[in-house]
Formats: C-alpha cells, sequence, structure tokens
C-alpha cells in the first residue's frame, strides 16, 4: 500500500513554540497590511464600471486613454486583455454617465472604430457598500454559528480553538490578498468562506480523534493524546488537501480570469487551513488549558 | 461481515436512477432559436413556419412546433432582425432541444445556465423615493391650496420642502367647521393649526406610511410599464422581479448589448405638444438678452441647438397618448411615430389646431431634466385624436413609440448594478469550467486510484455519481448554473473524496492493528460515521452564511456546494459502502486492496 506518511510520531506539542511564533509573525504582518495598506478592492466593492471590448482592429493603449481624457475623464486605467484587439477599462462612478449612459458614451468616443461590449459591469456606490456590510455579516455569522455547534458537539474550548484556527486562516488569506495587492471582489468573499469551511472540516477530525482517544488512551497525559490524534489524522488532512489543491490547480489553468481571484484565495487558504489544523487548532487547545475528562 | 440491508442497496440504485434520468437532458445539443407565435399567442403550422423562413432567404437547421433553430447565434440574430421588421407575427429568441417527450413529461429539463455563462445583461433599478415625496407633496399642496381657496381663507405664503406643506394664513380667525371639514378631507395626512404668537399657519405633513404605500404603488405601477417594455425588446424568458421595498431586478438573457435595454428601460421620456410664441426674431432676441422677449413663454432648444420659445400652456402630454407605433410617412418617407390621443386629448388638441391654423406647433422631448424640441411643424388644418411626429431617425421612432405605448414611469428608476456578459465570453466561460472540472477529476481520480487502489476506484465511481447527483439536482429545482458554480462543483470534486479518504485511513488503521480485512471494513466505516457528520454539518453551517449574502457570484458557488456536501455525504457513508459489501461481503478475505 502506497503511504504518503510512513508510521511516524512527530511530537507537535514539544515544538509547539515554533508553530507559535512563526504564525505569530505572519498574522502581525498580515495585520499589519490590512491595516496600513487595505485592499485593492474590486468593483464588487468599491463601485465604479469594469468593461471589456472587443474592437475589430488593434487598438492602442494610448490611443483610448487619449479619448478619456478629451471627454475629461482622468481615472481611467485601461490595459490589453488576452490580445490586442481587447481591452479592460476601468472606470469610476462619473456624473458624466449618468446623464448619458455609458454605452452611449462609449459609442460616441470610439464612433469610429467598429467594436462589441464583452462585458460591462457596474456597481453603484450604495450597492457595493451593501455588499461589503453583508459580507462581513456573513463572516461573523459563519463564525459564530461554528463556535456555537462545536461548543455543543464538543465542549466550548474546541469551540475556541477551531475558531481560533478559522480567524488565523482567515486573516493570513486576507493579509497575502492586502500585502500583493491583489483583487478583492465578491468571489474573493466567497473562496473565504469556503477556506473557513475547509480549514474547521480539518480541525473537526483531529478534534474528534482527540475525543475518542480521550476515552480509550486513558494512560497517556493530555499533552500525548494530542500529539497521537494529529498523527493519526495527518495522512488523512494530507491527501485531502492534495486533492483539493489539485482541482484549484485545474482551476487556475483553465478557469479563465473569471475565477482566478477565488482559486488565487482558495489556493492560499486551504495550504493555510492545512497547516493551521495541524499546527494551531490543537496546540491553541493546550493554551486554553484542556483537560482530560473526569475518569469515572 | 453483517450483510448490508437491502433497503440501503435499493436507495443507492433510486438515487442513482434519479441521478442519471435528470442528468439525460443536459446530453442533447440546445441550439438558439426563434420561437413565433401570431399575436393571439398560437402557434404556426409547420408550413408557415418554412415559409416564413424560405421566403427570407435565411439558413437555418429545422422548425419544430413554434421554433425555429440555427447553427448559430450569429444566425439567430440575422434571422430575428430580418423577422422582425414585418410585424406580422410576435418573434422571441429562445433555445431549442430535441429533448425526448418522455423526459419532458418528468419535468427532466437541461441546467438553466447563468448570465455569465449563456450571456445577457442583468440590472438592479432603483425607484427615486424623494422624486415619490416631492410629487406626492406637490399634490398636497395642490389639493391644499384649492381647499383653502374654496373655504375663502386667504394667505400670504407657501413653504413646500417636500414633507410639510406649510400655508402662512392672513385670516385671523378660522371657525371650526371649516377646522373639521379640513382634517375630513385630508385625513391621509397630519393637519393641523399652528400658532405662532398672531400669526396663524395650516402645516400638513405627510405620514410616514401613507408615503411608504405611494412608493409600493409607484413600484407596482413601474414593475408593469417595465414589463410591458422588456416584452418589446423580443427577449426569451426576461426576469422581471420586484427585490426589497424600492428595486426591481430585470435579466435579459440573450441580450446581444446592453444599450438599448439602458435606453429603454430606465426612461421617464415623454412628448409635450405646445404652440410657439413669437418670431424666429424673437427667440434669438430672447437668447442673446436672456429674459424673454415674449410673454407667457418658456425658452426652449431645438435638437440642432437653435432656441424657440413656446407656449407656458401644454396642448396635451404623454399622459394623453393611448397608442403610439413607428413606421414611415407616406410622402416623405421619413422615419415617424404615430400617434394616438385618448378623448381627452383629442378634443384639447382639436381645439388647439382649429384655433391656431396657419400657426406652429413643437413636440417637445421630455427625458427628466432636459428637453429638447424634435420638431416644429405648421398646423394646415384642424387635427385630433391621430398625427404622425417626424424628425427623428427610425432606431428613436422605434423607441419612442415602445416608451409612448409603455406609459411613462410614474418615478424615475435608476440603474444602479449592471452585469452584461456577451454571448461569445459566455461561451468562452462554458469551456473554461468544462476544461477545468474535467482536468480537475483527472488529477483526482488517478490519485485515487494509485492511492488507494481497488478501494480507490470505488471512491472515483462515487464521485462521477456525485457530479450526476449534483448536476440532476440542479436541473430538477432548475437552480442557475454560473461560473461560480462551476467552481463550486470543481471544489466539490476536490473536497467528496475526503469523506472516502476518512473512511480508508481508518481502514487502514483498523488492518494495521490486526483486524481482519472484513471487521477493518465494518469499524472503518462505523468509526468514520461521526468524523464525517461532523465535519460536513459544520462545513456546512459556512456554506449556509454564504447562502445569506446571497448575491449572484456568491449564491451560484454556495447552492453548489451545499448539494455537493449533502450529496458526498451520502455516497461515501451509503454509497461506497454497497459497493464494498457486494465485493467483499461474501467472502473471506485475506486482504484488501486499499
Amino acid at each position: 500500500m502506497l503511504r504518503l506518511i510512513k508510521d511516524i510520531d512527530i511530537k507537535f506539542m514539544a515544538i509547539r513554540r515554533m508553530p507559535i511564533f512563526i504564525s505569530s509573525i505572519l498574522l502581525i504582518i498580515c495585520l499589519a497590511s490590512i491595516v496600513i495598506k487595505g485592499f485593492n478592492f474590486g468593483i464588487d466593492f468599491s463601485s465604479g464600471y469594469i468593461v471589456q471590448l472587443k474592437f475589430d482592429k488593434q487598438i492602442s493603449i494610448v490611443n483610448i486613454e487619449n479619448k478619456f481624457s478629451e471627454s475629461n475623464i482622468e481615472d481611467v486605467t485601461v490595459q490589453l486583455y488576452g490580445s490586442s484587439k481587447d481591452v479592460l477599462i476601468k472606470l469610476k462612478d462619473e456624473e458624466i454617465f449618468k446623464k448619458n449612459n455609458i454605452n452611449n458614451f462609449l459609442n460616441d468616443i470610439f464612433s469610429d472604430e467598429s467594436f462589441t461590449i464583452s462585458k460591462l459591469e457596474y456597481v453603484g456606490a450604495q450597492v457595493g457598500s451593501e455588499l461589503r456590510e453583508k459580507g462581513e455579516w456573513a463572516m461573523l455569522i459563519a463564525l459564530f454559528s461554528i463556535l456555537i455547534y462545536v461548543a455543543i458537539r464538543f465542549e466550548l474550548i474546541y469551540g475556541l480553538g477551531a475558531i481560533t484556527a478559522l480567524i488565523h486562516d482567515v486573516i493570513i488569506t486576507l493579509g497575502v490578498f492586502s500585502l500583493f495587492e491583489l483583487t478583492f471582489d465578491l468571489s474573493v468573499l466567497a473562496a473565504i468562506l469556503a477556506v473557513i469551511g475547509y480549514s474547521l472540516n480539518d480541525s473537526i477530525v483531529v478534534f474528534d480523534r482527540i475525543r475518542e482517544n480521550n476515552i480509550i488512551l486513558r494512560k497517556l497525559s493530555i499533552l500525548d493524546v494530542l500529539d497521537k490524534s494529529i498523527n493519526q489524522t495527518l495522512s488523512r488532512t494530507l491527501v485531502t488537501s492534495l486533492t483539493t489543491l489539485l482541482v484549484i490547480i485545474s482551476l487556475l489553468i483553465f478557469g479563465g480570469d473569471a475565477v482566478k481571484n477565488f482559486s488565487i484565495a482558495m489556493f492560499i487558504g486551504i495550504i493555510v487551513g492545512t497547516y493551521s489544523s495541524i499546527f494551531v487548532a490543537s496546540t491553541s487547545l493546550s493554551y486554553f488549558g484542556i483537560q482530560r475528562p473526569e475518569d469515572s | 461481515m453483517p450483510r448490508y440491508p437491502l433497503w440501503k442497496y435499493i436507495l443507492v440504485l433510486l438515487v442513482m436512477i434519479y441521478a442519471v434520468i435528470y442528468t439525460l437532458p443536459n446530453f442533447y445539443e440546445t441550439y438558439p432559436s426563434i420561437n413565433v407565435t401570431n399575436y393571439e399567442n398560437r402557434d404556426l403550422s409547420k408550413v408557415e413556419l418554412t415559409k416564413l423562413i424560405e421566403d427570407k432567404s435565411i439558413s437555418y437547421l429545422g422548425v419544430d412546433g413554434r421554433s425555429i433553430f440555427f447553427k448559430s447565434i450569429d444566425d439567430q440574430l440575422s434571422a430575428y432582425n430580418k423577422l422582425s421588421s414585418d410585424q406580422k407575427f410576435k418573434y422571441t429568441l429562445s433555445n431549442y432541444n430535441q429533448i425526448p417527450k418522455w423526459l419532458h413529461a418528468i419535468n427532466a429539463q437541461p441546467v438553466s445556465l447563468g448570465l455569465d455563462l449563456k450571456g445577457g445583461v442583468h440590472f438592479l433599478l432603483q425607484i427615486d423615493t424623494e422624486n415619490v415625496r416631492k410629487s406626492r407633496a406637490n399634490q398636497l399642496e395642490t389639493n391644499l391650496r384649492n381647499f383653502l381657496i374654496d373655504n375663502g381663507i386667504r394667505y400670504s405664503n407657501v413653504i413646500n420642502d417636500n414633507n410639510e406643506v406649510k400655508f402662512v394664513l392672513i385670516n385671523k380667525n378660522i371657525n371650526a367647521t371649516t377646522l373639521d371639514a379640513l382634517s375630513d378631507t385630508f385625513s391621509d395626512y397630519d393637519v393641523s393649526l399652528l400658532e405662532e404668537g398672531e400669526q396663524k399657519n395650516i402645516v400638513a405633513r405627510l405620514s410616514e406610511e401613507s408615503f411608504a404605500d405611494d412608493v409600493k404603488a409607484s413600484m407596482t405601477k413601474n414593475l408593469a410599464i417595465l414589463r410591458s417594455r422588456v416584452d418589446e425588446l423580443g427577449v426569451s424568458q426576461p426576469i422581471i422581479q420586484r427585490q426589497g421595498k424600492d428595486r426591481i431586478i430585470v435579466q435579459l438573457p440573450g441580450l446581444q448589448d446592453s444599450t438599448r435595454a439602458k435606453n429603454i428601460l430606465g426612461s421617464t421620456a415623454t412628448l409635450e405638444f405646445r404652440l410657439t410664441k413669437g418670431s424666429p426674431d424673437d427667440w434669438t432676441a430672447s437668447e442673446t438678452i436672456g429674459t424673454n422677449t415674449v410673454s407667457e413663454s418658456i425658452l426652449y432648444r431645438h435638437k440642432n441647438g437653435s432656441p424657440i420659445l413656446l407656449s407656458r400652456n401644454v396642448i396635451a402630454s404623454g399622459k394623453d397618448i393611448e397608442g403610439a407605433n413607428s413606421g414611415f410617412d407616406s410622402q416623405t418617407n421619413q422615419p415617424a411615430v404615430f400617434v394616438n390621443l385618448s378623448s381627452f386629448g383629442a378634443s384639447k388638441m382639436l381645439e388647439t389646431t382649429s384655433r391656431n391654423i396657419g400657426n406652429t406647433m413643437a413636440v417637445v422631448f421630455v427625458e427628466q431634466d432636459k428637453s429638447e424640441i424634435i420638431n416644429v411643424a405648421t398646423i394646415r388644418e384642424a387635427f385630433s385624436k391621430r398625427f404622425q411626429i417626424t424628425g427623428i431617425d427610425m432606431q428613436e421612432a422605434k423607441d419612442l413609440a415602445i416608451l409612448l405605448r409603455s406609459g411613462s414611469l410614474s418615478a424615475p428608476m435608476s440603474i444602479i448594478e449592471e452585469r452584461t456578459v456577451g454571448p461569445s465570453l459566455g461561451s468562452e466561460n462554458i469551456i473554461s469550467g468544462r476544461d477545468s472540472m474535467i482536468l480537475g477529476m483527472i488529477l483526482v481520480i488517478l490519485f485515487m486510484f494509485i492511492y488507494y487502489k481497488n478501494f480507490g476506484l470505488v471512491a472515483n465511481l462515487a464521485l462521477i455519481a456525485n457530479i450526476l447527483i449534483i448536476t440532476a439536482t440542479l436541473s430538477l429545482f432548475q437552480a442557475t448554473l454560473t461560473l461560480s458554480g462551476i467552481a463550486g462543483i470543481v471544489l466539490t470534486v476536490g473536497m467528496a473524496v475526503d469523506a472516502n479518504v476518512l473512511i480508508y485511513e481508518r481502514i487502514r488503521e483498523e488492518l494495521f492493528n490486526g483486524n481482519s480485512p472484513n471487521a477493518s471494513i465494518v469499524s472503518g466505516y462505523n468509526k468514520a460515521f461521526s468524523t464525517i457528520s461532523d465535519a460536513n454539518i459544520t462545513t456546512l453551517i459556512a456554506a449556509i452564511a454564504l447562502l445569506t449574502i446571497g448575491t449572484g457570484v456568491v449564491k451560484g458557488f454556495a447552492v453548489t456546494l451545499v448539494i455537493g456536501i449533502l450529496s458526498s455525504m451520502f455516497t461515501a457513508i451509503i454509497g461506497t459502502r454497497a459497493i464494498i459489501s457486494i465485493i467483499y461481503e461474501n467472502k473471506t478475505n485475506k486482504g484488501l486492496s486499499i
């Protein structure tokens, strides 16, 4: 039989300071970046226009930028998108588009070119802030309901351990997006909630083992139980992460630009989530002062 | 090894039959089509339909029922343009597939694709509630003014801040019967007599409830108007839906370009007919001086930019128009809109035109805060109900006729969100979704086989079953599949094997501990059960939190994720167990291929 992990017995609890140290540094960097740099919000949250145009002939970016500045629109980014005929244009919510809608405006300024609109997205300021608010709520509700479920199904301390690992994963994934100025849109938010579910899944598997071992391995100390449970579930954790990463990679290769941000967020989240379910979730249980259940 | 209960085998079999049958419709190719019916909504005969299309020499694949279907969207659209110009029948863009009747009978349909996959336009419109408030306040002001005049109460000033209307009175004494009549007549409002020292004022205020009712009524009216406007765009299966108190969602699948839809849907455009005042010399003079040289006049501009003075009195306007059609002027062959006035409008028009033969009348195009004259013509003879308007191009004539027919929105609506995806990008998205799913499945299937051998093959069967169950469920409930939904399915492919991984790892442990193969299978499944359910329920909680955000991208993903989690639990716990039981149950096994 083929095995990723062969009869290993890593003393996770003996080295538990190391992951705490690594995670703390990562968290500080990520939080600092989130606070100082903030996010590169996509239009879902920041409002504005994204227009993807397909021209019949090749067109230069400078030419397009000039046409916008001739109409007194300076806050515009233009980039080629895939080919020299496809152009992606990002615009703020300009006053002028209220009077004459953007389609008519584009037809006017590109009146001597022939083009079709491949994609047009517009999010108004009010919708943008509503989406952001809804997203924040969804994240909080998810974390809170998970805490309650785990606390009922296991014990409160496990709930706290799970939440610690989840907050850790969310902050690091958000941090990477902030640090590298990756576009943060609705799909990334969806990915982060999926990561919450995924990482939790991993932590629960370990916790379930801890609970089981607490009953059958009565001679071991609590730290040994934690160690043994992590080791026992290690190969499952890695196999599942691997299969999930395989599909994320195929999304990154073939999924196209529409799911690119989503896939990047999932990719980071799954790696961080795997790390946290091995090193953070159970370690935090020991710091929260997990006890062996009373022998009865 | 205890016998695996028969009912579980039957359950697995039933679920798989369901999954296969409801996935089937997705394998029939779908073609772009045009549905043709006459205006009584009856189908044409096959011969008529064929003749219709042959006459126009349009390339097509075939006809069936009310549909003519085509090889490509380009063919479909060029056919649509050629056909719809004659206006003999009702044409709608649609999709056609040759799904057998028995599948239709059990409501098995292909998955309904989201706008990002098939192309189309999504708008979120918001009603201008301030405008509703303003028009209600103005109405209140007029009514109150009339009441005061009728009752001989004089006032010196009116203050209207769109929320509260205040009449500053000259009269010092108002008798009690008038006050009672006042509160009776305006029972919908909070009306009171306010005394500031010697000064008496009548203050009327809109109650929040009646304002909410107004918004509701405006929404209902706008919804109906939007429906009739969308009907004119020739889109198949449009969605027009109220969202919340003051918003409307409009989805137009298959629409190539949002330009026309935008110009029509949110338009508050209407027409006004007014007599001109003064001579062209007065018009230029008024513009240069900055004040009107002719009394009772307003300065307007012609489309070409020249100034024209028009009478303050409106002869007729959009609300007096009952019907409108676009066409061509019989003499000049210019594009024109033929207008039908209501009897009230017609009598006013007759009265004005008969008194003003030889004078000129202007047609003013009014849209929110801009108005321009589209045509000025000399009144040659008196007319009343029917007349035509020229001075616009064909497209403008068509759009104007639609707007006049549907009536004007009772309050302006603005687009606060738009997502438009062109059909070619839509099909690119389908290809990306399909390719990433195929690659993902190949990778996972290979890995599972290499790592878990025969047991891996069983897990792979479960994986395929999962995809079928998800597709079938999406098809059955006609949940919309978006690109993010496909991402959700791809992700499920990766996570679906997890339940099997948990079980197999447990079986391996049992084997290492020296248990017999059959006992290992049983305890592997049993011990993994609580872990699988705990882990999946918590993931389900996160997925349901996702559903509460409820908007496009996120919702599509969350729906497939929820279905995926449930079906992967089923296939892993009950499905693979059934297959493993069939293979191993009645033998004493020496070892397991795991």
